[in-house]
């Protein structure tokens, strides 16, 4: 049913001029009116924003700033997540000037900016410097220049069922950073539950096979960030680290601590269920187990390898500005507002469980997020402040990271489904090398 | 006399168990959108009768597609297949006749052209398309969405091939009584041949009721959004409301669903009697 060929369409389109016109006028135009870009722009108009979050996500920042801004309008477009970067990618190569800002997945940043898809940003970087937490300055420049500036960044915590492990007989892990649960001992109290307990699963991580889950595992055990090279083009996801890593991760769904066949966040409503002994996930999933009835569940700092390096993902999400729009100076008041604004950035968590990158923000965001489900979720801001500041580690920065991150996702899922962890990672090398080789 | 029956027999529970094997995720489907989301996986690893029958029904999920931007987007769809349909057929059955009525030189090659046009993917060329259509600042626009809905190859070869069986004395006739070659496609042509125009009309609704890609690329504001675009917009990116995107699937499928069962035996006739002379 969906062939088709452009002749036809395009004689269609000959045919139909008049019917165009009208039609045309039922609907507001994007109005691609050709500029120079790179042009500072108008001072006031309606400024087209980008991004995979729902509308109400960024309605308060919008308000905020179009308050701020009397004369600029700020309309957001929704792209569903699974295809945003597909379609960013197809858009922005076309020069499309119908978007002024869109989102940037942090990791994403490089190969964007490397294809010229970024406005350059760098007079900004000594102000997000001073403006932001550890770590969410450096997730924006490459090539010594910055390209975005952040707005939210992420933690991971050991979320645990604590009826569950009442049951089992097992103490709660403790909230203090300083006493931070192994891996090992996760997996172990987990299984006691399954026997004990009637857990049915000992340990789910949410985003199961996505790379921002599975990289702190690797890191712990010494692994690396799973590229490398002065150009950051040499894949290094089979050293003894990673192996040890993929072998615990690969025994995890073998040994049936975990299950098989249930997506990246697919998994969250097995905690909410009760069934999941712990849960290692983002600070999102507090405001979501918060409002499960009869849910008794706390939460930990993230877990390491017994006698491995502490370490915890972070990143999450900047915005850039498309080299294309006409728009480019109130597009950076935008920007400026959501990011270095201490009031913009926080209120672009007002209607989701995220965390501000930038420092003030962050600061009157935890006793939020401290509260948002009372005494369960007392503690995270200290967890939060501790991993930022000790051991949060952000995904390598490479322009050939899009690539990385498709092929080992499905290393991923097959290491996950009985594949041989060193015979999947050798090979996952090998398909990294043919897709970098047009790169270098 | 035993055997046949007991073969027909094990046919019948076969079909069944065929038919039963399809209705039951959607079954699923339908019984989890009437669910409240916290219930949603409960019956999932221990199977029983709740897995499919909801016990505490809720119309939480469908109440909340109607208040939110679910509800335009499927207005946007329907707006936009049906206008696909109306102007396609126009334009589908006008092409047809010329194929199929008229002689003239290169009509071999045209028709060939056609039969290739729905050969190629049209996911294949909507990239260079889509800068093409911004260029001519059609995207999010009703007209961006319909266009490359209207041509369509399958269409015309469906509708080309039920003309041929149409008989030349009658368009003789009617030549010899002054009717002009308008009126033989108006008031011969047409009226012959629902069934194909049925047939043909289903081909294009279901192209733009599935249509994903294209609309992604040239019509992506709230305004424009299709059904599909909204569906996959409720997976948001940390969280996914599995109640109102079971409840937008099923809203999604039984639109085309009615379409089908209403027309369903015009299309089966219009396939079967496609190419006879």
């Amino acid at each position: 049913m969906r062939k088709h060929r452009r002749r036809t369409a395009l004689t269609a389109a000959a045919l139909l001029a008049g019917v165009v016109t009208a039609l045309s006028a039922c609907g507001s135009s994007g109005g691609s009116a050709p500029g120079t870009p790179g042009a500072s722009g108008p001072a006031t108009g309606t400024l087209r924003f980008v991004g995979p979050e729902e509308p109400k996500t960024f309605e308060p920042v919008i308000a905020g700033f179009e308050a701020e801004n009397p004369g600029i309008q700020v309309e957001y477009t929704q792209v569903p997540f699974d295809q945003l970067n597909n379609v960013l990618q197809q858009r922005l190569a076309a020069k499309d000037s119908s978007i002024d800002v869109y989102t940037v997945d942090q990791p994403r940043l490089s190969a964007l900016a490397a294809r010229g898809f970024l406005v350059d940003l760098s007079d900004l970087r000594e102000k997000v410097r001073q403006a932001v937490v550890p770590g969410q300055y450096e997730v924006n420049v490459f090539r010594d220049k910055m390209w975005a500036v952040p707005i939210w960044t992420s933690d991971q915590f050991l979320f645990y069922n604590a009826a569950l492990l009442k049951k089992a007989g097992v103490t709660p892990p403790s909230r203090d950073p300083a006493q931070r649960w192994t891996w090992e001992q996760v997996a172990e109290a987990g299984k006691k539950a399954q026997e004990k307990a009637g857990a049915q699963w000992a340990v789910i991580p949410e985003q199961i096979e996505q790379f921002y889950q599975l990289q702190s595992l690797a890191e712990s055990a010494g692994g690396g960030p799973g590229i490398t090279g002065p150009d950051m083009l040499t894949p290094a996801i089979t050293t003894d680290g990673w192996i040890k890593a993929m072998t615990w991760y690969h025994d995890l769904f073998a040994n049936k601590l975990a299950p098989r066949g249930v997506g990246s966040f697919q998994t969250s409503p097995l905690f909410s269920e009760g069934k999941v002994a712990f849960f290692v996930g983002g600070p999102w999933d507090v405001g979501v187990f918060g409002a499960v009835k009869d849910l008794d569940w706390g939460i930990a700092p993230h877990p390491y390898f017994a006698g491995g390096k502490q370490v915890t993902p972070t990143g999450s999400w900047s915005w850039g500005i498309n080299p294309a729009s006409t728009q480019q100076a109130m597009a950076r008041k935008f920007l400026e507002y959501a990011s270095l604004d201490p009031e913009g950035n926080l209120l672009t968590t007002k209607n989701t469980t995220i965390i501000p990158s930038n420092k003030a923000a962050f600061d009157t965001y935890l006793p939020t997020l401290d509260a948002l489900a009372g005494d369960k979720s007392k503690g995270v801001g200290e967890i939060l402040t501790y991993d930022a500041g000790n051991t949060a580690v952000a995904r390598p920065t490479s322009v050939g990271y899009i690539q990385f991150e498709e092929i080992m996702t499905k290393a991923f899922a097959d290491i996950r489904n009985g594949a041989d962890p060193r015979a999947r990672l050798e090979k996952a090398t090998g398909e990294i090398k043919t897709a970098w080789a047009q790169l270098r | 006399m035993a055997r046949p029956r007991v073969r027909r027999s094990a046919a019948a529970v076969l079909g069944a168990l065929a038919g039963l094997a399809f209705a039951v995720p959607l079954l699923w489907a339908v019984t989890s959108s009437l669910r409240e989301n916290e219930a949603m996986f409960r019956y999932i690893s221990e199977p029983s009768w709740r897995t499919l029958l909801p016990s505490d029904v809720t119309l939480a999920n469908y109440a909340a597609l109607v208040t939110g931007d679910f509800g335009r987007a499927i207005l946007n769809s329907i707006v936009v297949a049906l206008a696909t349909v109306v102007l396609g057929l126009v334009i589908s059955a006008a092409a047809a006749f010329g194929l199929a009525a008229v002689r003239f030189r290169g009509q071999g090659v045209l028709f060939g052209l056609v039969v290739l046009s729905f050969l190629i993917p049209f996911d294949a060329i909507a990239i260079p398309l889509a800068t093409l259509f911004r260029d001519w600042s059609l995207q999010n626009t009703y007209a961006g969405l319909i266009l490359p809905g209207l041509g369509h190859g399958l269409a015309i070869f469906l509708l080309r091939q039920f003309f041929l069986a149409i008989p030349a004395e009658l368009v003789e006739a009617a030549r010899i009584d002054g009717l002009g070659w308008f009126g033989v496609f108006a008031r011969i042509y047409l009226p012959l041949s629902r069934p194909a125009l049925v047939g043909a009309g289903m081909t294009l609704f279901i192209f733009q009721w599935q249509a994903y890609v294209w609309p992604l690329l040239i019509g992506t504001d709230t305004a424009h959004q299709l059904g599909p675009i909204a569906l996959a917009n409720m997976r948001g990116q940390f969280t996914i409301d599995y109640g109102q995107l079971f409840a937008g699937s099923v809203v999604l499928t039984v639109i085309p669903l009615i379409v089908i069962m209403r027309y369903q035996r015009h299309f089966t006739q219009s396939i079967s009697t496609t190419g006879l002379k």
